[in-house]
């Protein structure tokens, strides 16, 4: 008896009101998957509901995949997310590691030179960034698109605070064996940093994902384009055709989405393990 | 915050090494078009971008006598001002209240965490819909007339429950992580000497997780400042500039009308108001955070 | 298993680059547009019809490339211009009044003027004066009229007709409605902007600014201050708003189709559109652009795109007449109109069976153009450098009339300062 009232109080009570707590702050996404299966009448119609009347209409999907080459720019967006991803990462590990294990001559002025960075907006360079690009000769390609996001400073940081975590006696074993800094890293700081730069880099990957204004600055033809800006795509000049912009806004997010569900185990894993401390 | 110091001697060029792509890509892209914008600022730019003259502040007087400026400010702090503390206590109090593992737990972590992964596009074009007055459902479940982004006064509270539902995803999972690294030990202790669950919060947990508080504080601050997007998609910085923000602002003066002037103006001052926020809560880093 | 998929995406990514790249015998074009939903599907239809007949035929491929709003296709232009990237400018662009400046000044346009001067022998007397005229800066012809359209009245018919009303012709007429307001129906809802404010101004015989509202050099400041007509509008649209029968916000195609604003001013390009949204739930009347007052002439200017081209060497400089051609040939634009509410740009276009047999059917159509012809043709659309500034500043100067129960002086000061402010600075800006 004690043991269920127990229960009730300190597991399914808590439970409950954290899925409604998910519940509420789902509901715009729940509305526009609703909405992607509604016909422009259901639209129109007044009142207006959540659910459509039938789940079979899948013309709004079917509009969004012919009106543009959806599929396509699903390529570009991955291909775009996981280079950008892995290069951040990896640049930002490499400067982490010297920040982390070095001590040298203008080591300060070059920490708050990277993190500065990061209070320079990418929005506001989009001009300046975008003649350089092209000077590259880099406009409408992949890594044009990618190689104004290289720079993660706050990857750097994270990274750099995780790699101080690493502990003072396992540090020392490590150079006491006259381990270099390839096996230090490989065998030590890899494995234990590994679920850290994972949640990195699904975040890095959700952003790339989700970058919109760059990418339709850079990119000029249907084959470099990426799927965000394929969505904008779907609106019109009077911006009434719901149905099929809730379908193209359901596309776009299913991936990133989907990676997340994926990824839930790992991440939650890192959570527990208490990896990401700021 | 002690270091050990790995091979002095045979280091010397290495962490330079290390740090090489980091610093190319960050002149390149980030330094180097800053200057740039400096330059502008102090310039006269022709519509196509080309530096003609020295202006001296004729830009800046300029750019000081439009009305849209000082709106722009105020509207940017408002969003700022808001957006930060609902976004830090909304996303604190859901990971302190997961913050102790249940078995329904991963369940509604997943649902709060999935906002991270849904597009800045995506959403704004799902809540366009969502607060349509005519079509959307939030007025007729309300049973209210709100114009929501076509009103001046409605407009602004939109765009914010927007960029608050954006940020949620993240740094909740960032608290979420902070809660759970908080040593058991620790919160037991407290507990035997009779301390309440919020007096455990406020004396144990909130102290031991002001690292992510600041960082999470000074992240949401820039990205606040920094909102263009829904407003390019949802309101054009209207009705009546009530949602006109300093980017947006640079955006329409500068590129859509190409006055880069002007725009290399407004940016420098973005870029002058995010640093003194940054140095501000770093400030408050020093003295109040607490590093284990 | 992750891998795996990514490494045969890779691979289908580059079968894919490769095979594109097979075919170099042809000549291949780009085409920028930025038209959506029914407008974009014809424009992928017509694309795909030239590359099936001309193209096939004269080994030419068009590659059609949704560029966004105008807005956002100009300002990439602009981006190319600047940095002298020539090779990635498209070889045709769809391009509104706001790229006007710009293009005239690019180094490699290839206007129409020069098109003639290759081809003494084309003829555009066949092409409506008005949309042909609205695309010539300084005097030059710097493109053709493709999607042109114009500002005109939509109204609930059945709702007005019921009441006693028939369509309202001045604002004052649309004041005599705010009978029908109520807390669910609102009359009218319109914010001024650019060209609808150089409407209104233009019935009373003024420009928006000098220079001929920019067509004939660059305009440095307000044409409507000293003769009085901003205030005269002003002051109407201050009266209309005290009636009652005027929301200050901008109108709302989606309250229209629920029946809950009875008016709206709009692109005659929403014809097709509504018709089919509205569909049975009441009657669509479409009239003329409503005139500041009964002494005002009737009329609005043309708004819209063009086709404008850019010199890639004379093969395809060629090419792109070519297609252009095609685009303004008498069927796409009957077509085009029909499915869109567009007005046909070529008067063979306009007499076609086609479009005759659509007026006859849906008399909503043919507004539009009537109006079109009937404009007289001082009025011109406006064109300024800072151009969405200058859209914006006019919505908000307005707006904020109303809002803060300014006078119609004040606020005619008010744009003074803002909007001559602007043409000011652009033009030190750019001699």
């Amino acid at each position: 008896m004690k043991k269920t009232v127990r229960y009730i109080r300190r597991e399914l009570l808590p439970g409950l009101l954290g899925v409604c707590f998910g519940s509420l702050l789902l509901f715009p996404v729940f509305y526009g998957i609703m909405g992607a299966f509604k016909t422009p009448a259901e639209f129109n119609a007044y009142p207006p509901t959540v659910f459509p009347s039938s789940f079979g209409n899948l013309d709004n999907f079917r509009t969004v995949f012919i009106q543009v080459p959806m599929a396509r720019y699903f390529l570009n967006s991955l291909i775009t997310a996981v280079m950008t991803s892995t290069v951040r990462l990896t640049v930002a590990a490499l400067a982490a590691y010297a920040f982390a294990f070095y001590s040298f001559r203008g080591e300060k002025v070059l920490f708050f030179l990277i993190l500065g960075t990061m209070m320079l907006p990418a929005d506001t360079l989009l001009i300046t960034n975008y003649q350089t690009v092209s000077r590259l000769g880099l406009l409408d390609t992949y890594l044009g698109i990618c190689i104004v996001a290289f720079v993660g400073a706050s990857q750097m940081f994270m990274l750099r605070q995780h790699f101080m975590t690493a502990p003072t006696a396992v540090r020392e074993a490590a150079q006491l064996d006259g381990c270099g800094d390839l096996r230090f890293v490989v065998s030590i700081l890899l494995p234990m940093s590994l679920p850290v730069l994972l949640i990195l880099f699904v975040q890095s990957f959700v952003v790339q994902w989700n970058a919109y204004l760059w990418p339709l600055l850079v990119t000029n033809s249907n084959s470099m384009r990426t799927v965000q800006v394929g969505v904008t795509m779907l609106t019109s000049i009077e911006g009434t055709n719901y149905e099929t912009v809730l379908a193209g806004a359901v596309v776009a997010m299913l991936p990133a989405a989907l990676l997340f569900a994926a990824m839930r185990r790992s991440l939650t894993r890192t959570m527990s393990q208490g990896a990401v401390i700021g | 915050m002690q270091r050990a110091e790995r091979k002095p001697g045979a280091g010397a060029v290495k962490p330079y090494l290390y740090l090489l792509p980091m610093l190319v890509f960050a002149v390149g892209f980030v330094y180097y078009p800053f200057l740039k914008t400096v330059a502008q600022s102090v310039a006269v730019v022709n519509f196509k971008g080309e530096m003609t003259g020295f202006a001296g502040l004729d830009n800046f007087r300029y750019l000081f006598s439009r009305r849209e400026f000082t709106i722009a400010i105020a509207n940017t702090l408002r969003l700022m001002g808001i957006n930060v503390p609902v976004t830090l206590a909304l996303t604190i109090l859901l990971a302190w209240f997961s913050a102790r593992p249940r078995r329904w737990g991963p369940v509604y972590e997943t649902m709060l965490a999935l906002p991270m992964t849904v597009s800045m596009s995506a959403i704004t074009l799902i809540f366009k819909v969502l607060l349509n007055p005519t079509v959307g459902f939030v007025n007729y479940a309300l049973g209210i007339h709100a114009g929501w982004y076509t009103d001046r006064h409605t407009a602004m509270s939109g765009i914010l429950m927007l960029t608050v539902w954006m940020g949620i995803g993240f740094n909740y999972l960032l608290f979420l992580s902070a809660f759970r690294a908080v040593p058991e030990d620790l919160i037991g202790s407290a507990r035997l000497d009779g301390a309440g669950p919020l007096t455990v919060l406020f004396r144990v947990q909130l102290p031991l997780i002001s690292p992510t508080i600041l960082y999470v504080a000074c992240t949401n601050m820039i990205q606040a400042m920094m909102t263009s997007g829904p407003v390019l998609i949802l309101t054009q910085g209207g009705p009546s500039r009530s949602t006109t923000t300093l980017i947006y602002l640079m955006y329409t003066s500068g590129y859509r009308s190409s006055n880069y002037g002007l725009a290399a103006c407004v940016s420098l001052i973005a870029f002058a108001m995010t640093l003194v926020f940054a140095v501000l809560l770093i400030w408050l880093e020093g003295r109040k955070v607490n590093y284990q | 298993m992750k891998k795996r998929v990514l490494a045969l995406l890779l691979i289908w990514a580059m079968v894919a680059g490769v095979s594109a790249c097979a075919q170099a015998e042809t000549q291949r074009l780009v085409f920028w547009h930025s038209m959506s939903d029914d407008a974009g599907r014809l424009i992928s239809e017509y694309v795909k019809q030239f590359n099936e007949t001309i193209g096939a035929r004269e080994g030419i491929e068009i590659e059609a490339v949704y560029q966004g709003t105008y807005a956002e296709a100009v300002t990439k232009m602009n981006g190319m211009l600047s940095n002298g990237q020539r090779d990635a400018l498209p070889d045709v662009l769809q391009m509104d009044a706001t790229g006007k400046v710009s293009f005239a000044a690019a180094e490699n346009a290839y206007t129409v003027d020069a098109l003639l001067a290759d081809h003494p022998e084309i003829d555009f007397s066949g092409m409506l004066a008005p949309a042909m005229a609205n695309w010539r800066l300084e005097g030059a012809q710097l493109g053709l009229p493709f999607a042109t359209s114009t500002t005109v009245t939509y109204y609930n018919r059945t709702a007005l007709n019921a009441a006693g009303f028939s369509a309202p012709e001045t604002l004052a007429d649309i004041g005599a409605l705010s009978v029908l307001s109520s807390d669910d129906i609102a009359v009218y809802a319109a914010v001024p902007n650019t060209p609808t404010l150089a409407n209104w101004l233009g019935q009373m015989g003024s420009d928006l600014v000098d220079c001929h509202n920019g067509t004939e050099g660059t305009a440095q400041a307000l044409a409507c201050i000293e003769n009085g007509a901003l205030v005269a509008f002003l002051d109407a649209w201050k009266d209309l708003y005290a009636t009652g029968a005027l929301v200050n916000r901008s109108g709302s195609t989606d309250e229209f189709v629920a029946g809950r604003q009875l008016i709206m001013t709009s692109s005659s390009s929403s014809v097709a559109s509504l018709l089919t949204r509205i569909g049975d739930s009441f009657e669509l009347g479409v009239a003329g652009y409503p005139r500041v007052n009964a002494d005002a002439s009737a009329g609005a200017t043309v708004s819209g795109s063009c086709l404008v081209m850019f010199d890639h060497g004379e093969n395809r400089k060629a090419a792109a007449w070519k297609f252009v051609q095609y685009l303004t040939s008498a069927d796409i634009q009957a077509d085009f109109a029909r499915g869109t509410g567009y007005l046909p740009s070529n008067a063979a276009a306009a007499e076609s069976d086609a479009w005759q047999t659509l007026i006859a059917e849906h008399p909503q159509y043919d507004v539009g153009l009537r109006q079109l012809m009937e404009t007289p043709d001082t009025m011109r659309s406006v064109t300024v450098g800072p151009a969405a500034d200058f859209y914006y500043a006019i919505m908000n100067d307005i707006s904020d009339m109303l809002e803060n129960d300014l006078t119609a002086e004040e606020t005619a000061e008010l744009m003074r300062d803002d909007l001559g402010g602007m043409l000011e600075q652009y033009a030190r800006a750019n001699p």
